[in-house]
């Protein structure tokens, strides 16, 4: 391998696993979820190394850019973001090592026995163009050329199943807000009072004066004018 | 360049860091001076268009301008709250400026490619798409609830306008057949370097849809909401000042300015003009640079133009403009690109359909025919498709504006 890829190489990886340490380990969450995103970015820099272009930038558009928001908006919706009082170490932290330990001792010998294949990819990771031609059949499908053959060809079955999937997902997605829309009652806007006002309809109160809500008196206005 | 230095001694590893660091120092330096004088010269073109002076003081035509605020934003104080994320609030502007940086690492100097990935296209994306985490962090590192307020503004602008942007890229990629910029050049190079995809009625419509995503994606205005002034005070950058906050308003700086050159390059044929192969060589690749700054400063100079004439959107109009007007429009497009492809390489790429379902085959068509027949049946489809959205689109606002008695009445009876 050549000297800068290797070097390259060693800080990403350092880089990489570094922050995946500190998000488990660090106890505000807002920051173990900034550390998640670094190494994503960090995991889409070492398939940027082995010449996976198109696998990279999914990597950083889903990843970097749309999941990692995801968590963001969901912790800050969701949780305390402070903290402190959270532990991060339980009793049983040992058995959750045991498992990356069985995990890692499955994953190693399996590349150690496709040693060609390991070969290979150090080739692939050397900077200036690498030939195409001698790649290993499993590495081929690395740039965006051969995903979208392989997509339109050999796996259009799979394809066809996990497109089906996302739609009913989308479709199911938009029933459920839709259900929700139609509970929901609109707020007036300052002009349609003053409208409400001038026409002598004002707000409905009671014996103490707090308004009534609407749905009180049976009339509930919906979000769209077009279904009242 | 790499090659040149390997020629003149160097190991081969030593000349492609040499190279790549002058490329990235090259691209640092020219972006940052760039926009220093980009700012000057849209402060001058807003206020000619305003009838007032704009900076004239410093320097001849105030030249100097930009100078004298860099060093006035160099020296001053640099605030942090006290009860700040500091590392958080420090670490945003960074992100910011990292992710613009990186998109410039594709883009094509007129017949110069820094780097050629395959997947350029998605790569600008991508590193579009990292903005939104340095807007997050700026908003929940201030500790400040109007930073927060204009942090989630700014992303939830940015993951909408992120779709329309992405959609109207792909009927050029359809059209090429390639993600890679250099393929997209080289791919607009007929008719003499004017085959530019904006001549087409596929390329204009794209072009004008991601041109007004784009702007949405850099926070122009009508789309600044984010830092919206009048409402929230600077937005996410509230509590960010001296060199911070310089670098935040350099990375918009620079990514508008990348807007540009993307755009350029995607659907105004990137250097391709009418001289360029005919001189070749040196010569034609200084050609290209110019042909390529000029379609990218002429596309600057219309954001310059829609800043100062158009008033900002309200949240509520910008959604409904990304996801009711651009986006509808941008899925007729990729229709219509798919039947631009499939008219001008019917019989090459699919003989089946003609062998087995009688299609009507126009292996006898010439090639101008074909392009005929492609042009007509495009500029049919997009033309009744804006003019039917854009209808649509009257009756809502229309609707919204003007709320009739009547019904209010149906509404609170």
């Amino acid at each position: 391998m050549n000297p800068i890829a290797i070097g390259v190489f060693i800080v990403i990886a350092l880089l990489t696993l570094g922050s995946g340490i500190m998000v488990v380990t660090v106890r505000n969450i807002i920051h173990s979820a900034l550390w998640l995103i670094a190494s994503f970015i960090g995991v889409a820099a070492l398939y940027l190394l082995m010449e996976a272009e198109f696998l990279a930038v999914v990597q950083i558009l889903v990843y970097a850019g749309a999941v990692s928001i995801l968590v963001l908006f969901a912790i800050m919706l969701t949780r305390q973001v402070t903290g402190e009082g959270v532990r991060v170490v339980f009793e049983r932290w040992w058995v959750a090592l045991l498992i990356a330990l069985g995990l890692f001792g499955v994953i190693v010998p399996t590349l150690w026995q496709h040693g060609s294949t390991w070969e290979e990819a150090s080739k692939l990771a050397q900077v200036g163009p690498a030939p195409v031609e001698g790649v290993a059949a499993g590495l081929q499908v690395a740039t965006a050329t051969e995903i979208g053959r392989s997509f339109m060809g050999e796996y259009l079955l799979p394809f066809e199943v996990i497109s089906i999937l996302l739609l009913m997902a989308l479709i199911g997605a938009i029933v459920i807000a839709y259900e929700e829309r139609t509970r929901r009652r609109r707020v007036l806007t300052l002009a349609e009072e003053l409208a409400l006002k001038k026409r002598g309809i004002v707000e409905p109160r009671d014996a103490e004066g707090a308004v009534v809500p609407r749905e009180a008196e049976g009339a509930v206005i919906l979000l769209d004018s077009e279904q009242a | 360049m790499a090659d040149a230095l390997t020629q003149l001694g160097f190991a081969s590893w030593l000349s492609v860091l040499i190279a790549s660091s002058i490329k990235v120092t090259l691209i640092l330096v020219g972006g940052s001076v760039g926009m220093m004088f980009l700012t000057w010269y849209e402060r001058r073109s807003i206020s000619y268009m305003q009838d007032r002076r704009g900076p004239n003081r410093v320097g001849p035509q105030g030249l100097l301008q930009p100078i004298s605020e860099a060093i006035k934003t160099m020296t001053k104080e640099d605030a942090t709250p006290r009860e700040a994320d500091k590392i958080v609030h420090f670490l945003a502007p960074v992100v910011m400026l990292g992710a613009t940086v990186l998109s410039f690492a594709v883009i094509p100097w007129g017949r110069m490619f820094p780097v050629d990935l395959n997947a350029a296209v998605l790569f600008v994306i991508a590193t579009g798409g990292l903005h939104s985490i340095g807007m997050m962090m700026a908003g929940w590192g201030s500790n400040n609830k109007f930073a927060l307020l204009g942090g989630m503004r700014g992303v939830a602008q940015l993951i909408s306008y992120e779709i329309p942007q992405v959609m109207a890229i792909i009927p050029v990629v359809l059209m090429t057949g390639s993600m890679s910029l250099q393929k997209i050049v080289e791919a607009q190079n007929d008719f003499g370097g004017l085959g530019w995809y904006v001549f087409s009625p596929v390329g204009l419509l794209g072009f004008a849809l991601f041109f007004t995503a784009s702007l949405a994606e850099g926070e122009r205005t009508p789309f600044d909401i984010p830092e919206a002034d009048s409402e929230i005070i600077a937005g996410y950058m509230t509590e960010y000042s001296g060199m911070k906050f310089a670098v935040f308003y350099l990375s918009n700086y620079m990514s508008n300015l990348a807007v540009c050159f993307i755009t350029a390059t995607l659907y105004l044929g990137g250097g391709n003009g009418p001289g360029v192969d005919a001189l070749g060589g040196f010569a034609g690749g200084l050609l290209s640079l110019i042909y390529f700054l000029l379609k990218s400063f002429a596309l600057f100079f219309v954001m310059v133009l829609i800043r100062a004439t158009v008033p900002r959107l309200r949240v509520d109009q910008l959604m409904s403009f990304a996801w009711k007007f651009l986006l509808p429009l941008v899925l007729v497009n990729i229709l219509s690109a798919s039947f631009w492809v499939a008219l001008l390489r019917w019989d090459q790429q699919w003989p089946q359909l003609t062998e087995w379902f009688g299609a009507p085959s126009t292996a006898d068509a010439t090639n101008w025919g074909r392009l005929a027949i492609a042009v007509g049946l495009t500029l049919l489809i997009n033309a009744g498709a804006v003019a039917l959205i854009m209808r649509l689109t009257n009756r809502n606002v229309q609707k919204h504006l003007y709320t009739t008695d009547e019904e209010l009445a149906l509404g609170l009876s």
